[in-house]
């Protein structure tokens, strides 16, 4: 006999939103929206509006915390990509805009929904698909979908993604980076009028021999590795060789192109410079000292090396 | 002259001619036989077979070709392969590998030496890594000298960068494309060097066979363009290099489009316009020589000047248009993640998933190329200091494929060859200074006076110069003699080109000597151990048959694969279509000769995407799929039990992924995750997770193996619940020894028609809950 109230108490949320038809939230979100350049911003009584049970429409939710006592700096990230894409929206023609919402839900002004929906962490943005009319998923799902983030918090990719929910594609055009284009005239310009001065640079074999051995050096000591991967300068608690054989950091691509320099020019300074020296005491100096520096560096990099990979049985001095 | 060391003076120099060309054929024997020997590794230890996956392919490619002939091959539909849309195999392939062992059989046979055609399968790579020796000491030879050839004809043979791909049984197109890159490369900068059509043409045939069995022909493809571009801009246009670049471009394009699956591509996509650009622009570029050449006028020349950098634009300006109208087709995604590393990820998870196209990370460099690697930057200065043409092609070579293989593991393979070029180069001249007996004149009074009033006949390179021309010289080689022990006129003495310089050059003392070439050799005796070590312990597994050590140190042989491919074969009808990861889709196709759904030849994505959602998604809704695509088994791999980290759960997520792809609004990723955001398999696994196909195979009584105590997964390091996951729609059929390979049947479906859901626990004696609560509301309404 106590489930009967319990019951009712449970449907309370959903008598509420039934008790306001499917047509009349949907004008008033129609309002909504246009009240804010197309972007709703949600507490926990529109929330239920917008979630309608009865809903033709579709909406993309982006659950947020911008207080700065929420310390959220994911949340700033993502808020100028979402509002920018909910802009780029209210451009399409009223018919096709009035049937998907953007609404962004503040975590101050919608406590109680996410207390709801149990929800720990933020940005999250969820998309609602209609639950009635023709756009209804053949699946007839209702629960949201997640909007997987793995493309990061860029305009573009969200745009491309959310328009496969949208009945047209969000006409979302990513903004001219003037300043971008500004420097690059500006780079250009800059060596056009001075390549006078920089044409026996360019003109000179060993500035492209520097400028070739370089990048060598650093390609070869895994710099796209760490670029690619997004891998840390060095780690936590100022470890700066990562374990493991497959993995570096930032600074090991420094460490280990420059004991490649150092070797390198060790062979060339034998081979090219030492028979140059006229004196026959300062070569054998040079001579020893430069075998020297060759085998400690090598020992060095074995040494490395066995950091790295620990079955490595090899080793020189160290 | 005073020598270091005394040489035998009484042999004629014909006698020093022949010895050393001996001594160069022997030596280049040796490096062969060592190039060889070092790849048999994988031989010895486990046995003559073919290696990991497309390996797999290939070889039954090629005995198809072997048993039916080559036009049987060439017209081959594989009806089993992609299950139920088959492969035309004749038209995606290069089938440069297999018409290759397919002539060497046809010779061998027709010498009456019946050999098998896996052996010579397995052995191709083997032998095509000494021919990759021979013309890497070609093509060395052409840079510096044949002793810097013989030295990169060791360092390649023995390399690990390349072994890793040539070991005996890894039968794969790298296994001969590297010796025909190589060649290629060799005959290239011949026919620079000599202008000659013969080696023009002999490029464009190499060329055509490097398109014939490799896709990445597309290197060369480019290398050559690049390299013609940069002497052109370098001022160094010669009628030389016309007639190399247009007679290879001519012959290499029509040839390569003979090839059926590179077609019109030559003409139609973006790799190959900058080969057609380029020719272009020689035609213009020999065109305005000409030119010149007959009209003497200054102005004339700069008008010139401006309307061959006028078409230079215009053309640019074509191509962009014709790109943009669709008439040629822009970079391919496979292309274009070498530019932009990003873009792999988010738009072809297909090719983001495979290992190998993962970045380098140094010690991989470091594991594969050891000391070469930083002598490879001193070769590319030497390079410098002389600047011939080929040189030039060194260097471009060095930058680019020092950038590619930081980009991809597998690129390493490009690399290699300039890196031994490279270090050979700087290592032979090392040791041609240390070894030359020659000392040099001792100037004994040029460090005491100092002054700028020495004579100009006191330095040994100036004595002949005694006339008045050269006194400036003189005067300056002796003031730079001055100050001559710094270290920075040695330096600059080394820039100016070689044999310009006027300063002598020599290494005084036995012992300077002694020391340098006691480390170098070190250095080389060091760098076979390590050779010897990562090709026997990294580069010969066979990843078919895997090793591992028993507790007293000895081998034990794990052979699941080869144990489950087998009971396949054996146990199931001929055309019982498998289902498992694309992965296995291969070795599925030649060990257990049944139909795949997928294979690593990965040209369906969609095909892809609909086994990833099988695997991924919960049994009821995989359960149509499987039906509507014929399964009969499905494969898949588990390492839990014996910590093999490479199974199907740990490429779990790519398969989600790919599907994602396809279905994103029903296989979503972060379901896969706990709310966490971890990756888990035991109790707090996330529910999709638990309830995936893929899950449930991987586990299925995994729990009951150890009798009530905890179950660990030893790859994850995890602990899998007690109550295992059950099956309703599938039946375990085989497991093998050590649970790596595990295959279940797909039910058919149940013949009173009731879901196979209800049947089974009606079998298992589970009354049916009476009281469901939905359909008695129902029955009221």
């Amino acid at each position: 006999m106590l489930l009967l109230p319990l019951l009712a108490l449970l449907s309370l949320p959903f008598c509420l939103a039934a008790s306001i038809s499917a047509e009349d939230a949907h004008q008033k979100l129609v309002k909504l929206a246009a009240a804010n350049n197309g972007l709703i911003k949600l507490d926990d009584s529109s929330y239920n509006l917008l979630t309608h049970p009865k809903r033709t429409w579709s909406s993309s939710i982006h659950f947020t915390a911008l207080d700065p006592r929420r310390r959220c700096a994911p949340c700033k990230e993502f808020d100028p990509s979402f509002t920018a894409v909910a802009k780029s929206w209210s451009q399409v023609p009223a018919s096709e805009r009035d049937t998907h919402f953007f609404a962004t839900a503040d975590f101050d002004n919608a406590m109680g929904t996410f207390q709801k929906l149990g929800m720990q962490t933020a940005p999250v943005l969820h998309v609602h698909l209609p639950a009635e009319g023709s756009r209804r998923p053949a699946s007839g799902r209702t629960a949201p979908i997640v909007y997987d983030f793995s493309n990061g918090f860029d305009a573009g990719p969200l745009a491309e993604q959310l328009s496969q929910y949208t009945p047209v594609p969000i006409p979302y055009k990513a903004p001219i980076d003037w300043s971008k284009y500004g420097t690059a005239a500006g780079v250009t310009l800059i060596f056009l009028s001075t390549v006078r001065l920089f044409l026996p640079i360019l003109r000179s074999r060993w500035a492209w021999a520097i400028g070739i051995v370089l990048t060598s050096l650093v390609m070869t000591s895994g710099f796209m590795f760490v670029r690619i991967r997004g891998m840390p300068n060095s780690g936590a608690n100022g470890q700066w060789i990562a374990p493991g054989y497959q993995n570096q950091f930032g600074q090991e691509v420094q460490v280990v192109s420059f004991v490649y320099g150092l070797l390198a020019s060790g062979f060339l300074m034998l081979t090219l410079v030492t028979p140059y020296q006229t004196n026959p005491y300062r070569q054998r100096l040079q001579v020893y000292l430069w075998s020297g520096v060759i085998f400690v560096m090598f020992s060095v990099l074995i040494s490395l090396f066995r950091v790295k990979n620990r079955s490595y049985p090899f080793k020189l001095l160290l | 002259m005073p020598l270091a060391y005394t040489l035998p003076s009484n042999l004629s120099p014909a006698t020093v001619a022949n010895t050393s060309s001996l001594l160069r054929i022997v030596a280049l024997a040796l490096i062969s036989g060592a190039a060889i020997a070092s790849r048999l590794f994988a031989v010895v230890n486990f046995e003559s077979i073919i290696h990991e996956f497309d390996p797999w392919f290939n070889y039954r490619a090629t005995r198809v070709l072997a048993e039916k002939g080559f036009y049987a091959f060439w017209n081959w539909f594989d009806h089993t392969a992609w299950y139920p849309l088959g492969r035309v195999v004749g038209g995606t392939i290069y089938p440069g590998l297999m018409a290759t062992s397919g002539v060497i059989y046809n010779v061998l046979h027709a010498l009456n030496l019946p050999v098998d055609i896996r052996n010579i399968c397995v052995l191709l790579a083997p032998g095509f890594s000494a021919l990759t020796a021979w013309s890497t000491y070609m093509f060395t030879k052409e840079m510096k000298d044949e002793s810097a050839g013989l030295l990169a004809a060791a360092f390649i043979g023995i390399a690990p960068g390349y072994i890793s791909r040539s070991v005996a049984g890894s039968y794969d197109n790298e296994a001969i494309a590297i010796f025909l890159l190589m060649f290629t490369f060799y005959c290239w900068i011949k026919a620079l060097k000599t202008g000659s059509v013969l080696f023009g043409t002999l490029t464009a045939l190499f060329y055509f066979y490097m398109v014939a069995a490799w896709g990445g022909y597309a290197f060369i493809t480019n290398m050559i363009p690049l390299h013609a571009l940069t002497l052109i801009l370098m001022g160094r246009f010669s009628s030389r290099l016309y007639t190399a670049y247009s007679s290879w471009y001519a012959i290499g394009t029509l040839a390569s489009m003979q090839v059926p699956f590179v077609g019109f591509q030559p003409v139609r996509t973006s790799e190959h316009m900058a080969a057609l650009g380029v020719f272009g622009l020689l035609q213009i570029v020999a065109f305005a020589e000409l030119v010149r050449a007959h009209v003497s006028s200054r102005h004339f020349q700069s008008i010139l000047f401006g309307s061959v950098i006028g078409i230079g634009v215009l053309g640019v300006f074509a191509f962009a248009g014709l790109t943009y109208k669709g008439w040629i087709a822009p970079w391919t995604g496979r292309f274009y993640s070498l530019w932009d590393t990003g873009y792999a990820k988010k738009y072809i998870p297909i090719i983001a998933s495979v290992s190998e196209h993962q970045p380098t990370a140094w010690p991989s460099f470091f594991m594969d190329l050891q000391f070469l690697i930083f002598l490879f930057p001193a070769g590319v200065i030497l390079c410098f200091r002389e600047l011939r043409d080929e040189h030039v092609f060194v260097i471009i070579y060095a930058v680019v494929a020092s950038y590619f293989a930081g980009v991809m593991v597998r690129l390493m393979l490009t690399l290699t060859p300039v890196v031994c070029v490279a270090a050979a180069v700087a290592f032979s001249s090392l040791l041609d200074t240390y070894i030359d007996p020659v000392e040099p004149d001792v100037l004994a009074p040029s460090t005491q006076a100092t002054e700028a009033e020495v004579p100009a006949g006191d330095s040994p390179a100036n004595a002949p110069s005694g006339s008045a021309t050269t006194s400036k010289k003189a005067k300056k080689a002796a003031a730079a003699d001055a100050s001559s022990s710094g270290l920075a006129s040695g330096v600059l003495a080394a820039m100016s080109p070689s044999g310009k310089s006027a300063k002598p050059r020599g290494i005084f003392g036995l012992d300077t000597r002694i020391v340098v070439i006691a480390n170098a050799l070190g250095m080389l005796l060091f760098f076979v151990l390590h050779c010897t070590y990562v090709t026997s312990s990294a580069y010969s597994s066979p990843s078919v048959v895997l090793a591992s050590q028993n507790p007293d140190g000895s081998q034990h042989i794990i052979d699941d694969f080869r144990e489950a491919y087998y009971w396949l074969r054996q146990n199931t009808p001929q055309d019982a279509v498998v289902m498992s990861w694309w992965d296995y889709g291969y070795q599925i196709a030649g060990m257990a000769d049944r139909p795949t759904l997928v294979d690593n030849n990965t040209w369906n994505n969609t095909h892809i995407a609909t086994v990833g959602k099988a695997m991924s998604s919960p049994e009821e809704v995989a359960y149509p799929i499987l039906r509507k695509h014929d399964v009969d088994y499905v494969l898949i791999i588990f390492g839990g039990l014996i910590g093999y980290s490479g199974d199907d759960i740990n490429k779990f997520l790519w398969m989600v992924r790919i599907a994602q792809g396809v279905w994103p609004e029903e296989i979503q990723e972060p379901n896969y995750f706990t709310a966490k955001g971890e990756y888990r398999v035991d109790d707090q696994a996330a529910p999709a997770m638990k309830n995936s196909l893929m899950y449930k195979m991987s586990y299925y009584r995994f729990a009951e193996l150890y009798g009530g105590n905890s179950a660990v997964d030893r790859v994850r390091g995890q602990q899998v619940p007690k109550t295992g996951p059950t099956l309703d729609y599938l039946d375990e059929a085989f497991t093998s020894e050590n649970w790596i390979v595990r295959i279940y049947q797909v039910k058919k479906e149940d013949l009173l028609g009731r879901d196979l859901k209800t049947a089974n626990s009606f079998d298992q004696g589970k009354k049916r809950k009476k009281s469901k609560p939905l359909a008695r509301r129902k029955a009221v309404v």
